[in-house]
């Protein structure tokens, strides 16, 4: 079998302390991948920072937020004629060294999305009560619409084959995209798998989701599932049919 | 009492009128708008000249309005559908606005890529 082109996505938006490191992690731990870091309109050196570590930048000119940054990601990789993209934070939770569990379900083609989950399995993740009952929220609804159990619909460890690529070049969720594409994914037939993978706590900063601001994100997600739910599907551009 | 709600009416329907024909004369406002808020200025001017008219003649016999606070009500849900109208706009351009920047970074890359290459290809002959 030809060996698979790989990329790794990684959005950032101000993470000059981190994404250096993370860059490093990735080439010493999962040497196959590309590293395409989209940096989202960063206003302090976070793209200097990438490209001194050897990885492919790509400068928004201005801040997108995750979405979107994502989003030229997945289209960087589909038009270069990577077979298979996976998403990594730039602050540094996601171990490198996890990746090829990832990779396990797409390459056995059981699955187009692998998502690393901190709650399948042995967990030892800890979050405060109002952070997990959020997710499980979350996680409850999404398991509805989806029929299928998803444990952590917010986790952006995650990894995809070209034909989830080819739906997020159609269409990508932009605020809080992360529960928001496994309903996409759902609605369009693509197959979800979690697999256990261990999360880092954060080398640096705090969750871009704070106390005050979880709530408003809860609210603001459901809403966006369920309108999610009457929205025409999108149409993918390269065969001109609806996903 | 009507003909100071019809001066103060005509008065701000003259200046509405005279300030989008000052925008379209700086080139700030696109054709499609202009020709919106020219004639809803244009509307509201008519109705201050002849609000009797509109109130107790034809007009109400088609619409029902027999109240000046109906008209006002009216001109309300005309500037809710324009806002509506404005708010699909944005949408739209805020869509086109993110792909552009998207293609703009796809596009800097491979020029920065091409350029490496014509450099490094050019200092070795």
């Amino acid at each position: 079998m030809v060996e698979q082109k790989i990329a790794i996505i990684i959005p950032a938006f101000n993470e000059e302390a981190s994404v250096g490191e993370v860059i490093e992690r990735v080439h010493r731990q999962f040497p196959r991948g590309d590293v395409v870091v989209i940096n989202d309109g960063s206003t302090d050196l976070t793209s200097e920072k990438a490209r001194a570590n050897q990885a492919t930048v790509l400068d928004l000119p201005f801040n997108l937020g995750i979405g979107g940054a994502m989003q030229t990601g997945y289209r960087y990789a589909y038009e270069k004629g990577y077979d298979i993209s996976i998403q990594v934070d730039a602050d540094g939770q996601h171990d490198p060294a996890e990746i090829p569990k990832l990779l396990e379900p797409l390459e056995a083609g059981r699955a187009d999305m692998v998502v690393g989950s901190r709650f399948v399995g042995e967990s030892k993740y800890r979050a405060s009560i109002m952070r997990r009952l959020g997710i499980s929220l979350l996680s409850g609804v999404i398991s509805i619409i989806n029929r299928q159990i998803i444990t952590d619909p917010t986790s952006g460890f995650r990894a995809v084959n070209r034909r989830a690529m080819e739906l997020f070049v159609a269409d990508y969720p932009q605020d809080y995209p992360e529960p928001e594409v496994l309903v996409l994914m759902g609605r369009c037939r693509l197959k979800i798998e979690e697999v256990a993978v261990r999360i880092d706590p954060r080398f640096y900063g705090e969750s871009s989701i704070t106390r005050i601001r979880s709530a408003y994100y809860m609210i603001k997600v459901l809403l966006a599932i369920f309108v999610d739910i009457f929205k025409r599907r999108p149409i993918l551009k390269e065969e001109g049919r609806i996903c | 009492m009507l003909i100071n709600i019809q001066i103060i009416i005509g008065l701000l329907s003259i200046s509405l009128l005279l300030f989008t024909l000052e925008l379209i004369r700086k080139k700030r406002l696109r054709e499609e708008y202009s020709i919106l808020w020219l004639s809803t200025g244009l509307a509201t001017l008519i109705f201050s000249l002849a609000p009797m008219f509109f109130l107790t003649n034809f007009f109400s016999r088609i619409t029902g309005l027999y109240y000046l606070s109906a008209a006002v009500l009216i001109i309300f849900l005309f500037l809710l559908l324009i806002v509506l109208h404005f708010s699909v706009v944005i949408s739209k351009l805020t869509d086109r606005n993110k792909d552009l920047a998207q293609r703009h970074a796809l596009l800097e890359l491979e020029l920065n890529e091409l350029k490496k290459r014509t450099l490094s290809s050019s200092a070795s002959p």
